[in-house]
């Protein structure tokens, strides 16, 4: 890696806090995500009406389902998948008004799954907290088929849709959600560099 | 900055206050397409100093025929509106700039609020062209003193119908900030436009209510503040200039032939701004563009609006 080099478009994270001006709250986690969730609620329990979507953490995801359920109260909705979690939290929309506060936690798969969805509601990512989590792993985003294969976490990744073989880059897109991944052998077919675990 | 040579076709008194007027092209050409929100800036000779003042463009950005403005005349300002109310007549030439938009619609968003105090209907009028050809979901919130003031109000609820809301002062009809404010749908975005005190009174509601920065909009031709004199020092056209109390830094420039870049002339756009090189006094910044930090430093200024009390400021120009 070249010292001093960086990509701009790769996106930074931060630690989630409430915002104090808000007329509601909003908040959404995965897995490990669930942390970042019980942190916001030592820092308090906002005034404000607040909803939490979960999805329980399952295999290496740590669960904080019980925790949370207990410091939340009934405020919380808990799921078993990332997809009805999602699609709990793009119903519940409308429901809405200008001035809730939005926040995430989760891989960065889950998260930018959900900006996508939020964008359809005139929601930019830059309104939503962010908290990266479990893991550094990337939505990789195959600049050849236009497939996005989740949760990569190595240097070359097998394209879900095509099986090219990606590199992958740290050039991110906040429009996809994902970084572009580039066919590694394209110039000498089946000449692929080793690969190596480096987002864990 | 290119500019167009106008005529006024027409005038029309709207209010006791305000006249309206009506712009074609000295070539005969036609002007260009404009967004809703647009303004141009229009340049006025008074007694051998050329004034220049920002006005909405009111009419359809269709409508590449004529240009429509509207004016209020502020008794208390530095002359530029009662130039315009008494001076100009039709047949009169000025020149005005190429329309800047610094006022657009959100394209992505899903309802619009617009809210205007006043004269500040000017930039919706042509908002709201852009609004209706395209389908979007609004309401208008227009505010004025009394009946007589209510300029093109009934021109407005003949053309928005029930997506328009009019409050009279004097009838004692208040608009309720944090109720409009308070229950619209996520995805919407306000537009303020109007006196100082309803814009900062929206851009507060607004903000303390948690709306995101990105969905508040707003927008307003003030009259620069005037002040005591000053003199500056300019570095690279090597001369000094003296700014006299009821002039802006920018004007004093340019009349002294120096022209800085410039677009809103109202301390939004950050156009002008300019490097402050030396200075043995302080700064009064008067712009919405520079951070509290670039302010303090005191190593920018924005000649639009901003002004000084010192014997000594090099400016980088």
């Amino acid at each position: 890696m070249e010292r001093g080099y960086r990509i701009r478009s790769k996106p930074n994270y931060e630690t989630l806090m409430w915002r104090e001006k808000a007329s509601a709250q909003v908040v959404v986690a995965k897995g490990a995500g669930g942390l970042a969730v019980l942190q916001l609620f030592q820092q308090m329990y906002p005034t404000q009406p607040v909803t939490v979507f979960y999805v329980r953490g399952n295999g290496s995801d740590t669960d904080h389902s019980a925790t949370l359920a207990r410091v939340v109260g009934d405020a919380i909705k808990l799921f078993d998948s990332e997809t009805d979690a999602l699609y709990a939290f793009y119903r519940s929309l409308p429901d809405f008004r200008m001035g809730t506060r939005f926040y995430v936690s989760g891989t960065e798969s889950f998260m930018w799954s959900l900006c996508k969805l939020a964008k359809l509601f005139d929601i930019q990512e830059s309104e939503i907290m962010m908290e990266l989590s479990n893991s550094l792993a990337r939505p990789v985003y195959c600049v050849h088929c236009k497939g996005t294969t989740p949760d990569v976490t190595t240097n070359i990744a097998t394209c879900s849709k095509c099986s090219r073989k990606l590199f992958v880059r740290d050039h991110f897109s906040r429009h996809l959600g994902a970084y572009m991944g580039l066919m590694v052998d394209a110039e000498n077919p089946g000449e692929v560099p080793e690969i190596e675990e480096i987002y864990p | 900055m290119s500019t167009l040579n106008v005529r006024v076709a027409a005038i029309e008194q709207v209010t006791p206050l305000v006249k309206h007027f009506t712009l074609m092209r000295e070539d005969g050409q036609h002007f260009p397409t404009f967004s809703g929100g647009s303004h141009v800036v229009v340049a006025m000779d008074i007694n051998g100093r050329t004034h220049r003042n920002a006005y909405s463009l009111m009419g359809s950005p269709d409508d590449t025929e004529a240009y429509h403005i509207s004016v209020r005349r502020q008794e208390h300002s530095r002359g530029g509106s009662v130039f315009m109310h008494d001076n100009v007549v039709e047949g009169s030439q000025l020149q005005i700039t190429m329309p800047v938009n610094l006022f657009s619609l959100s394209k992505m968003g899903r309802k619009h609020i617009l809210i205007a105090g006043g004269i500040g209907i000017t930039p919706f009028m042509s908002q709201l062209h852009d609004i209706q050809r395209n389908g979007y979901n609004y309401e208008l919130h227009y505010a004025f003193r009394s009946l007589e003031h209510g300029a093109f109000s009934d021109q407005l609820k003949a053309r928005c119908g029930n997506h328009a809301h009019i409050y009279v002062d004097r009838l004692g009809q208040k608009l309720d900030l944090r109720e409009l404010l308070g229950s619209q749908p996520l995805g919407t975005h306000v537009y303020v436009c109007g006196p100082s005190s309803m814009v900062t009174a929206v851009l507060e509601t607004a903000r303390e209510l948690g709306w995101p920065e990105n969905h508040i909009h707003s927008e307003q031709f003030t009259a620069p503040p005037m002040g005591d004199a000053f003199t500056v020092q300019l570095a690279k056209s090597k001369t000094e200039i003296t700014v006299p109390n009821d002039i802006t830094l920018l004007e004093a420039l340019e009349t002294a032939g120096v022209n800085p870049d410039s677009l809103c002339r109202g301390g939004a756009c950050g156009r002008c701004e300019l490097d402050v090189l030396e200075l043995d006094g302080e700064i009064f910044h008067h712009d919405h563009y520079l951070s509290d930090a670039e302010k303090a430093s005191n190593r920018k200024i924005m000649p639009c609006v901003s002004r000084a009390r010192c014997t000594h400021m090099l400016l980088d120009i």
